[in-house]
C-alpha cells in the first residue's frame, strides 16, 4: 500500500496537475463565481445589501457557504465584484460613445455624467451600499474605494484635453485638479439620493450646475 | 421599617430624586459612549456589537438598551458630539484669519482634518454610516452637520461682501461643492495615509480652482 501511495502523493504535490484536471477545476471555480455573482446581484436588488446574508446568496446560487468563501473573503467583496462587473459595462459604453459626443467641453461632460446617473438609477440603493461598504472593514485592503476610478478619470481627462485643443479649455489649467473636482462633485451628488431619495433627473440637474460652475473656472481667460 | 418611610417620602419630592437619577443616567450614558467610541475605532461600525460595547462598559446589554434605542442611535450621538466640536474648531480657525477667502477656507478644511487625524478609524466608520441607505439620512441631515456647510457658505458670502468674489458667485452651490471637496479628501487620509501637509497642498489647489470662476476681474 505504501509503495502505491508514495508516487500518488508526489504527483499531487508537484505543480504539474494534468491540464485537463486543472482546466476543469478552473472552469468549476469560474462557474461558481458567476453563479454567486448572479445570485448576489438579484438578492441585493430585492432585499438590499444589509438584508442579504452570505447564506442567502449561497442558497440561491445552489452552492455551499464554504465554496462561496473559497472564492470571496466577505459579503463586501461580493458586492464590490457585482458593482465592478456592472461598471465595466458602463465604461465600455462610455469609451465607445465619448469620441462621438458633440458640443462644448461643458456639454460633453454633462452628457458623460448624465449617462452615469441614468445607469446607476435602477440600483441607487445598491450604489449607496457599495459606497458605504467601501468605508467599512468588510472589504479587503486592496479593494478600490469608491470615487477613485482610473478608467473614468482617464475619460474625463481626455475630454478636457480635447477641449484645450479646440479652444474652450484654458490649456494652463491643471487637468488633474479639474478631474479631481469633477470626481468629487460626481461622487457626492449621490448624497442627494441618500438623503432626499432624488431621482435621475434631479441628480443630473445638480451635476449639470456643478459642471457649469467648474467650467467657469477652466474657460480661457 | 418605620424609618424608611421618610426617605421614600423625600424621594418623591419633585427635585431631589430625579436629579440624582438623572445624574446616574448621565454617568451611565457617558460610560457607554466612551466604550462605544473605543470599539467603533477598533472594529468599525459593523464590527462592534451592542454586546461588546456593554461588556467594555462593564454593564449588561439591557442597561445599554435602557439608554440607547440601538447601535445607530449610539453612533449618531457620538458623531453629533464630534461635529459640534468640529464646528467650533472651524469657527475658531476662520476667526483667527484675516486673509483672503481662499486662506480662510483652507484653514477651516485643515481644522477638520486635524480634528480627525488622531481618530481616522472613527472617521471611516462615520463615512460608512453616512452613506448607508438606512442610517445615512439621519446623520447627514443633523443640524450639526448642516452647520459645517453653513460655515463655508458664510465665508463665501463674506468674500462677496469684501469684493473678492463677484455678486453672481452662486454662494449656495459653491458652498455645497466646497463641503463635498472637504469630505472627498478624507478617503486619501483614511486609505492612503496622506499627511496633513499633503492634504493642505491638495485642498489649496482645489479651493483655488473652485473659486476661479467666481473671482472678480
Amino acid at each position: 500500500m505504501t509503495t502505491m501511495a508514495a508516487p500518488f502523493e508526489l504527483k499531487r504535490q508537484s505543480p504539474v496537475v494534468p491540464s485537463g484536471v486543472r482546466k476543469m477545476r478552473e472552469s468549476q471555480k469560474a462557474a461558481t463565481r458567476n453563479r454567486v455573482i448572479a445570485a448576489a446581484q438579484a438578492l441585493f436588488d430585492t432585499q438590499g445589501y444589509q438584508g442579504t446574508t452570505v447564506r442567502d446568496i449561497a442558497q440561491r446560487a445552489g452552492v455551499s457557504v464554504g465554496s462561496v468563501f473559497t472564492t470571496f473573503t466577505s459579503k463586501g467583496e461580493i458586492l464590490s465584484q457585482v458593482m465592478l462587473d456592472r461598471l465595466s459595462a458602463l465604461y465600455a459604453e462610455l469609451e465607445r460613445v465619448a469620441p462621438h459626443l458633440r458640443g462644448s467641453t461643458r456639454d460633453r461632460l454633462c452628457s458623460m455624467f448624465a449617462m452615469h446617473f441614468a445607469f446607476a438609477a435602477p440600483m441607487t440603493r445598491l450604489f449607496l451600499a457599495h459606497i458605504a461598504a467601501a468605508y467599512d472593514w468588510t472589504l479587503p485592503p486592496d479593494a478600490q474605494p469608491f470615487g477613485r476610478n482610473p478608467r473614468l478619470q482617464g475619460l474625463i481627462h481626455d475630454c478636457l484635453a480635447k477641449g484645450a485643443a479646440e479652444g474652450d479649455v484654458d490649456p494652463a489649467v491643471d487637468f488633474h485638479e479639474v478631474v479631481d473636482l469633477l470626481m468629487a462633485a460626481y461622487a457626492w451628488t449621490y448624497r442627494h439620493a441618500a438623503s432626499d431619495t432624488a431621482d435621475v433627473a434631479t441628480m443630473t440637474a445638480v451635476m449639470d450646475r456643478q459642471i457649469a460652475l467648474i467650467a467657469s473656472g477652466f474657460r480661457p481667460r | 421599617m418605620k424609618h424608611i418611610a421618610p426617605i421614600e417620602a423625600a424621594g418623591e419630592t419633585p427635585m431631589k430624586v430625579p436629579t440624582r437619577r438623572a445624574l446616574a443616567k448621565q454617568q451611565t450614558r457617558a460610560k457607554v459612549l466612551a466604550a462605544a467610541r473605543a470599539l467603533f475605532s477598533e472594529a468599525g461600525y459593523e464590527g462592534a456589537t451592542i454586546r461588546d460595547i456593554a461588556t467594555a462598559a462593564g454593564m449588561s446589554t439591557g442597561a445599554v438598551f435602557a439608554n440607547f434605542t440601538d447601535k445607530s442611535d449610539l453612533f449618531r450621538e457620538i458623531m453629533i458630539a464630534d461635529m459640534a466640536s468640529l464646528g467650533e474648531a472651524m469657527r475658531a480657525a476662520a476667526a483667527g484669519s484675516n486673509r483672503g477667502v481662499d486662506e480662510i477656507l483652507l484653514k477651516m478644511f485643515m481644522a477638520g482634518y486635524a480634528f480627525y487625524k488622531t481618530q481616522m478609524p472613527l472617521a471611516r466608520a462615520a463615512f460608512s454610516v453616512g452613506w448607508s441607505p438606512e442610517d445615512g439620512p439621519a446623520l447627514r441631515n443633523a443640524p450639526v452637520a448642516q452647520q459645517l456647510y453653513e460655515l463655508m457658505a458664510e465665508q463665501l458670502q463674506l468674500g462677496v461682501q469684501r469684493g473678492e468674489l463677484g455678486q453672481e458667485a452662486e454662494v449656495k452651490l459653491r458652498a455645497h461643492m466646497l463641503f463635498d471637496i472637504y469630505l472627498s479628501n478624507y478617503p486619501l487620509a483614511i486609505f492612503e495615509g496622506w499627511s496633513l501637509e499633503a492634504l493642505q497642498a491638495r485642498a489649496r489647489d482645489q479651493i483655488r480652482v473652485l473659486l476661479a470662476g467666481a473671482r472678480r476681474g
